[in-house]
């Protein structure tokens, strides 16, 4: 039985598969759910799909980043509730435009926040980061209930002009949605910016090994300040496509947007050890958990059997990638 | 078939083992017997650990042969080979720090012990039993490497293992800890415990191997009884080659001075000033624990230190982080390969990059050209063996490993380069290439600080040597013209502290 491992066509083969497994499962996933359910690949039900993975992708490339660089992120949730509630409030006060950037520069002063917590907390583990993230993110999310009193604020409630946010929501460019061409561009730059830069190739260094990294001259602490500034963007970035979608702001829509992004990164194939992943990975992670929702749902598969699903893969992708040999 | 009872306790036939790209092991066989110490010589990346670790089950073989005691044995993992009787004592100590001696010996079986008193009292024996004093009680962080070591013999001893691995135990210990080893070494073997004793140092070899097997490259070269290895045959042996010298001669170019370090002071050290000169190689020389490192450390940035005064060609440099230490000018090759030296998972190219891919980038981005440059001129220049730039750093063997640490450095051109035990787990071809590169640097204008455990290797490459006891210089000695128990004296703080 242990003959065979060292055949290297087989080995190959056994790489390949284990490295793409997630694209044999979109492509299983795709082809059952259209033979059970023919509504699947119905235009109405791809254009939706593209719509759902809009705001899990965001947050997902973002936590691409901090998960490369050894850490984890667990207040995406709590960004996502503070971003959007104060977003959506202050579009009428202050007009759109400045709306808008004051959401992104919220979520990204969020990240700065937990890089500095972590940095001057001296945690240099992703044990110490998941606890201290996990509790910024009660931090962020009781500041959104606080500014919202708790109540749902709804587009159809704001006076003044909110064009750019129905766009991003509804919008279409030709055949494919606005936030998709969203989606691509900032696909683009992330994607650039990890594989190309020396910032990005000091990320994974820093995953890598953070001590070798420190003492060859790569500051770490600058790219753990850049890995969480960049969650923290993406993610509200992620908290608008979200609202704009929907139309609706509450201060708790963000729940369970941290396991899902976890989950679509890992099941991708970056690696929870750091060093090692992709942001191109997490398009498919995302794809998959997203597909899966939708065949689930569409499969009529009850609400709670789909959350021990997730769980259920969450487990089985970490566990397939501890097996993997360095 | 072997049966129960007969002289071998462990026999290996044709046993192979492949990674992606590197064939680790190529149909080894080795037959050992009982009672006998059996020594194992190899360059690094000769598969003397990927051999102990298919004995212990941390892989598994891909075919061959391997009977332990009379048992056939497929497929085992480390806990299973332990209850067997094959014990296996790691470079690297697999010890629980935050727990006690008395637990660390019996951990997991504490319920087989009786509770805790069980435990401590049984531990209390076996550590008796190899004449090794340390409270049951102690907690492990607070021993010394050596003290480490004993415990793991007593583990492995309450295992009533019959054969004891030990995968170079002496390469952090002192001479006298070493000859406590040794000691113990004979203990056992009366007792009728085989030893498999992997190491580099030849000395040891000849001290108390019975029999002795060179593998080189995967095979096993050569197994007979020590007295019919000559040391030259041996290294011949395992290297491939006849090597004539086991040092280059002594640098010659040692000129003014390059850079003045003055009163660094933490709760370890004292007052630590010294000079460097251009083309000088300066050894420290001190027991482990003394602050050799942690002096290195201050110096490159690496431990938060302040107060103390660096100068570098006359110019106050200010160096708070190993980024500023490389900015002016310094190298650093840490004690640790593995933990603080390399990405593990990363290209062999990008460990030889790290350090001056920002140095060659272009408005923040990486020019892949010159980084695919940067990773082939060293892997040339320095012969490292590898199947391609591209694999990952892990699969090279520990030679190869450290010479990417080496390229990394070199490419920025340091003019100082500090080297904490730059040939640990060394092999002798591989160290000799490292002394090279040293005598090269220095010739070249730069100037390195040495920190080895191994005297010959400080008081051979060394124009001067300072000697370090409990945080104080206590010595400064050039090593071509003092005898060595004058430096040893002052570097065991017999001396009376001169500093």
């Amino acid at each position: 039985m242990t003959m065979k491992e060292s055949n290297p066509v087989l080995r190959t083969a056994q790489v390949l598969f284990r490295d793409y497994l997630v694209l044999v499962m979109i492509a299983v996933l795709v082809a059952i759910t259209a033979i059970v359910e023919p509504k699947f690949m119905s235009p109405l039900n791809l254009v939706n799909i593209m719509r759902q993975f809009g705001p899990l992708m965001m947050v997902s490339l973002g936590m691409t980043f901090v998960i490369i660089g050894g850490f984890i992120d667990l207040s995406v949730a709590g960004i996502i509730n503070l971003v959007a509630v104060v977003t959506i409030s202050l579009i009428q006060p202050i007009g759109q435009v400045p709306a808008l950037l004051t959401g992104l520069g919220i979520g990204a002063a969020c990240g700065v926040l937990n890089s500095v917590v972590i940095l001057s907390s001296g945690a240099l583990t992703q044990a110490e980061a998941l606890f201290l993230t996990f509790g910024m993110s009660t931090v962020f999310s009781a500041t959104a209930l606080l500014y919202s009193h708790g109540s749902t604020m709804h587009f159809w409630d704001i006076k003044t002009s909110k064009s750019i946010f129905e766009t991003i929501g509804a919008g279409t460019l030709g055949p494919v949605s606005v936030s998709f061409v969203i989606f691509l561009g900032v696909l683009f730059l992330l994607w650039i910016f990890q594989t190309k830069t020396t910032e990005g190739r000091a990320i994974g260094l820093t995953g890598g090994n953070k001590t070798a990294a420190r003492l060859s001259g790569i500051r770490i602490s600058r790219a753990i300040v850049v890995i969480y500034t960049i969650c923290g963007l993406m993610t509200g970035l992620g908290a608008i496509v979200l609202f704009s979608r929907i139309t609706t702001a509450a201060p708790v829509i963000g729940a369970g947007y941290e396991t899902n992004a976890i989950l679509s990164v890992v099941v991708g194939g970056t690696t929870l050890k750091g060093g090692k992943g992709s942001v191109l990975r997490t398009v498919m992670g995302v794809l998959l958990v997203v597909l899966m929702s939708n065949c689930l749902n569409l499969l009529g598969v009850s609400t709670y059997l789909q959350v021990a699903v997730k769980g259920a893969i969450l487990v089985l992708a970490i566990w397939l990638d501890n097996r993997k040999q360095v | 078939m072997e049966s129960v009872g007969s002289d071998i306790i462990l026999s290996i036939k044709d046993v192979s083992k492949s990674f992606p790209g590197v064939h680790a092991l190529d149909k080894v066989s080795i037959d050992f017997r009982r009672a006998v110490v059996h020594g194992i010589v190899g360059e690094n990346g000769a598969g003397k650990s990927t051999l102990m670790k298919i004995l212990s089950g941390v892989y598994q073989k891909d075919s061959g042969l391997v009977v332990f005691d009379g048992q056939s044995i497929e497929y085992t993992t480390p806990y299973e080979s332990m209850q067997r009787g094959l014990a296996i004592i790691y470079q690297e100590l697999n010890l629980v720090n935050t727990m006690s001696v008395g637990e660390n010996v019996f951990l997991g079986r504490f319920k087989e012990m009786k509770g805790m008193r069980g435990t401590h009292a049984k531990a209390r024996e076996l550590l008796d039993s190899i004449g090794c004093k340390v409270s049951t009680t102690k907690l492990v962080s607070e021993l010394s490497v050596s003290t480490k070591q004993m415990v793991e013999i007593a583990k492995a001893l309450s295992f009533k293992s019959k054969l004891i691995i030990m995968d170079e135990p002496s390469s952090s210990l002192t001479a006298e800890e070493m000859a406590e080893l040794v000691k113990i070494i004979h203990q056992l073997k009366a007792q009728g415990i085989s030893i498999i004793y992997i190491s580099h140092k030849l000395d040891e070899i000849f001290e108390f191997c019975d029999i002795v097997s060179v593998m080189r490259d995967g095979r096993v070269i050569d197994t007979k009884p020590k007295s019919d290895f000559t040391r030259n045959e041996l290294i011949t042996k395992m290297v491939g080659r006849t090597i004539e010298n086991e040092y280059p001669p002594r640098p010659r170019s040692v000129g003014e001075t390059l850079m003045e370090v003055r009163s660094i002071n933490t709760h370890k050290l004292h007052d630590i000033s010294f000079t460097l000169k251009k083309g000088e190689i300066l050894g420290f020389v001190g027991l482990v624990g003394a602050g050799r490192t942690e002096i290195v450390r201050a110096l490159f940035g690496a431990d938060k230190v302040r107060g103390h005064r660096v100068l570098i060609d006359g110019k106050s440099v200010t160096i708070r982080n190993p980024k500023e230490a490389k900015d002016a000018g310094l190298g650093f090759i840490p004690e640790d390969r593995k933990l603080q030296g390399l990405v593990l998972p990363f290209s062999v190219e990008s460990n030889i990059s790290m350090a001056s891919i920002t140095n060659f980038s272009k408005f923040g981005f990486i020019r892949k050209s010159l980084e695919k440059g940067i990773g082939a001129r060293q892997v040339q220049a320095l012969a490292i063996k590898t199947p391609s730039t591209k694999v990952p750093v892990v699969n090279l063997s520990g030679g190869n490993q450290q010479k990417c640490i080496v390229g990394r450095w070199l490419e920025i051109a340091p003019k100082i380069f500090i080297m904490d035990e730059p040939t640990r787990g060394i092999d002798v071809g591989a160290k000799y290439e490292i002394y090279v590169l040293m005598r090269k640097i220095v010739e070249e204008g730069g100037a390195i600080i040495l920190i080895s455990s191994e005297l010959p290797e400080v008081l051979n490459m060394s124009n001067r040597v300072l000697t370090i006891f409990e945080g104080r210089i206590t010595g400064e000695f050039e090593p071509e013209s003092t005898p060595i128990d004058t430096i040893m004296s002052a570097a065991l703080g017999l001396r009376g502290g001169a500093a």
